[in-house]
């Protein structure tokens, strides 16, 4: 393979390479505002600049300056060599590239921050964006230094709404038009765009519209300054006390990697963060998975219900003991309830306690009602792990939740044991259903039409609560960390359902999740070709941009 | 008894079988002048009212010596605290204050530095929203609760070097006030921004013009209608 050089160090690249992405690809960092690796190439912010060595025997290009002399006391002319943005300059071979190493670019690095900085108010305290600013950071390693206009700065419109997720502060914007481009080409929906030129410019939102479609959070995220802030998330919180736990966005069945920021103080989550893996969501996220976080805490079962009303989980199992007393006389009379929400350890647990030790038949899917989709990122599925569930169950492939209501009202179950909260038909009707028969256990992580039909419902954890893995739409099984405490009462699934076994009188005794993991070997249980599944789940995230 | 062997201990002396040594100490000598107290009490009594005399003659005639000064010279120094005071320098460490900015509006953003920065972790600060119409909504928040508790404070004064607002000053000239309940050094913001500096004034040492101030020169340009 081709090969260049960057400060004397030898990296591949493929054709077509610029050398910024060469060197991002091989760990080397130079410093960038505009430039981001899902996106086109702007070539405006002009931090990224190095120096390209001349082709041996060649000249170098030379441009002529003017540099001060402090002996003279005058300036004096001088030659200094041209340097190139490395985001926009493709890669040759044999090419030789100083980015660190050379005194003209440590210059000009330094340079550029000091005209970024310019006309930037020095907000970082009230700034959203401070802890993760790129200002800041390189400011420290390029900079370091005062600037040396002592004029008082451009003054540019301060929180502007841009719609209803985003604001704006042109004063702190460096015009990297990231943004501009992101809302281009990915989200496909060009709202922005920039006006004026030279210090004076702003982004603005086209004439009638507002910055409203699905990926409006994203240009928050791409954004290396604080100039766009979410209105979820500005004041909520400082990031340095936020931690990231690797999780699966729960929002559909993309099942985009995520970085589940929580403050471990509080055991509060306080947003999302798009992780990059180009098998699945590449660097983007929609708005409707950045905001689903607030699932892990909203809406929660944390206590046990019996009849409705707040139970203990041991009074619970024993309750649940009580009304699925007789469904060992006939297996064919208890109907599984397999939830799409939930993990594949949970529904595992629950498929074992099914089929070997009740002996029961029939599965059935729970999950959430098809929703809106496109063909960027979100799929209509809003479930986490259909493919998971579908693969799981293999030859005895689960039936919609609506064939069971109908079988209920032939009399053909006397109980239910179910898993997850949602449904995908009319909660009424199948509350009215369940109601006929002796006994329904669900065991849920948040309130739903299947917890308030249910007579004893048991608190799982989220996602966020535990370690879980979910097959997304494209057969990937992905691993979800935790990152909260559970909330009340709350323990993971597969833990609710041994100890339902157990108290129903059953060996299951798994105690870690470790042991169930052993028991679900990806290869046979996800029906996921092994290498992908292992891929994916010691997939490491490419470094973020 | 058997001797005991003391390990490898390095830290154990041997034991030893005889007894320490005793010490013997002579009875001071009693006199009949020491038997008789008297003498001796008017002489106690004697340096007890001279200095009686000579601080109450000092203090009618106003001539009563720097204690500062005079702390510097042998002997002993009192001082009538607390109707006098030793003064504290420039550079003490007193209570802590917020300060205020023209319209008397807290000065800090709650962009919780200090609290970060705080080694006894006794700044607890809840950040707000400016309320509908107030010039600095939207753009930067204010602190809706800033407690200190300044029984756990070691002055340490992080807190003031973290604050990049000026907001924060540990310049009251107070040192805390020996109350009896810990709720009482449990300091909430509405305290803390009645304070001022020593010299009773609320000047500020920072340079930023902010909107809502009315050296703020105004937007270049507003963002209206497009
Ligand atoms: S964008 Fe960065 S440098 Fe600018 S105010 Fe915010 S944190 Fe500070
Ligand atoms: S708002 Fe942010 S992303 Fe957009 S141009 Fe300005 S600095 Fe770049
Ligand atoms: S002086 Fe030190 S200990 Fe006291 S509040 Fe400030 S930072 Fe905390
Ligand atoms: S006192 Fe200063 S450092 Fe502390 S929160 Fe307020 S502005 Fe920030
Ligand atoms: S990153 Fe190359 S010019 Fe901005």
């Amino acid at each position: 393979m081709a090969t260049i050089k960057i400060d004397g160090r030898e990296i591949p690249f493929e054709q077509g390479d610029t050398i910024i992405r060469a060197a991002h690809r091989a760990g080397i960092d130079i410093p960038h505002y505009c430039w981001h690796p899902g996106l086109s190439v702007a070539a405006n912010c002009r931090m990224c600049l190095v120096e390209v060595l001349p082709p041996p025997g060649r000249p170098a290009m030379q441009l002529d300056i003017l540099r001060w002399d402090p002996e003279k006391k005058d300036y004096v002319p001088a030659r200094k060599p041209k340097l190139v943005p490395s985001c926009q300059q493709a890669c040759a071979p044999g090419m030789e590239v100083l980015s660190d190493t050379s005194d003209h670019v440590e210059e000009a690095r330094g340079a550029v921050q000091e005209l970024l900085l310019l006309n930037h108010p020095v907000d970082c305290p009230i700034c959203d964006q401070a802890g993760e600013c790129r200002l800041q950071d390189y400011w420290l390693e390029h900079q370091r230094s005062g600037k040396r206009m002592r004029q008082e700065i451009v003054h540019k419109p301060k929180a502007t709404p841009f719609g209803p997720t985003i604001i704006y502060d042109a004063e702190r914007c460096i015009i990297c038009t990231r943004c501009v481009r992101f809302t281009a080409e990915v989200a496909k929906d060009p709202v922005l765009s920039v006006r004026e030129r030279g210090n004076l410019n702003e982004i603005v939102v086209s004439p009638g519209r507002q910055l409203d479609h699905n990926y409006t959070l994203m240009t928050e995220h791409v954004c290396p300054v604080g100039a766009l802030t979410s209105i979820d998330f500005r004041f909520k919180a400082r990031v340095w006390f936020l931690r990231s736990a690797r999780a699966i966005c729960q929002g559909c069945a993309t099942g985009c990697n995520a970085y589940l920021d929580y403050d471990p103080r509080t055991n509060t989550p306080h947003r999302y963060r798009p992780r990059d893996n180009m098998e699945v969501n590449k660097y983007w996220m929609c708005d409707e998975g950045m905001l689903s976080y607030k699932r892990a805490v909203e809406g929660r079962l944390s206590m046990a219900l019996v009849g409705g009303e707040d139970a203990g989980v041991d009074d619970a199992l024993a309750a649940a003991k009580e009304q699925l007393a007789g469904h060992g006389d006939d297996p064919g009379r208890v109907a599984i309830v397999l939830s799409a929400t939930h993990s594949n350890e949970d529904n595992f647990a629950l498929l074992t306690l099914a089929k070997t030790f009740i002996g029961a038949k029939d599965l059935y899917v729970s999950g959430k009602p098809l929703g809106q989709g496109d063909d960027i990122l979100m799929s209509a599925d809003k479930n986490s792990n259909t493919r998971g569930v579908m693969a799981l169950a293999g030859a005895s492939s689960p039936k919609p939740f609506a064939e069971l209501i109908d079988a209920i009202h032939a009399g053909k179950y006397a109980y239910v044991i179910a898993l997850g909260a949602e449904l995908e038909v009319d909660a009424q009707e199948a509350k009215n259903a369940l109601s006929k028969l002796k006994g329904v256990v669900t065991i849920a992580a948040h309130e739903g039409p299947l917890v308030s039909a249910a007579h004893i419902a048991l608190p799982a954890c989220t996602w966020a609560e535990t370690d879980g893995t979910y097959v997304n739409r494209q057969g990937i099984a992905q691993r979800s960390e935790r990152a909260l405490l559970p909330r009340g009462e709350a323990r993971p699934g597969w833990e609710l359902v041994a100890r339902l076994g157990r108290a129903l009188g059953y060996a299951m005794s798994w105690k870690t999740l470790a042991e169930v993991r052993r028991a679900l070997s990806p290869d046979e249980t996800t029906g996921v070709p092994r290498d992908a599944a292992e891929r994916a789940l010691v997939q490491k995230p490419e470094v973020s941009a | 008894m058997a001797k005991r062997t003391f390990g490898t201990n390095p830290w154990t002396k041997p034991g030893s079988t005889s007894a320490p040594p005793t010490k013997v100490i002579a009875r001071p000598r009693r006199t009949a002048e020491v038997q008789a107290y008297l003498p001796e009490f008017f002489r106690g009594m004697a340096v007890t009212m001279k200095h009686f005399f000579k601080n109450t003659k000092e203090m009618v005639l106003g001539q009563k010596p720097d204690p500062v000064i005079e702390s510097l010279n042998d002997g002993v120094t009192t001082i009538s605290y607390p109707e006098e005071r030793r003064p504290y320098a420039e550079r003490f460490r007193g209570l802590h204050r917020l300060t205020l900015r023209d319209d008397a509006s807290p000065r800090c953003v709650a962009c919780l530095c200090c609290s970060t920065a705080c080694p006894a972790q006794c700044i607890h600060i809840e950040a707000g929203e400016y309320e509908e119409g107030d010039p600095r909504r939207g753009y930067e928040r204010y602190p809706k609760t800033f407690v200190i508790d300044e029984l756990r404070c070691v002055f340490c004064g992080f807190c003031v070097e973290a604050c990049p607002c000026d907001a924060i000053r540990m310049d009251t000239g107070m040192h805390a006030t020996p109350y009896d309940s810990r709720e009482q050094f449990i300091y909430r913001k509405d305290l803390l921004m009645e304070f001022t500096g020593r010299d009773g004034s609320r000047k500020t040492a920072n340079t930023r013009h902010e909107p809502g101030d009315p050296t703020h020169p105004g937007l270049t340009r507003e963002q209206g209608e497009h």
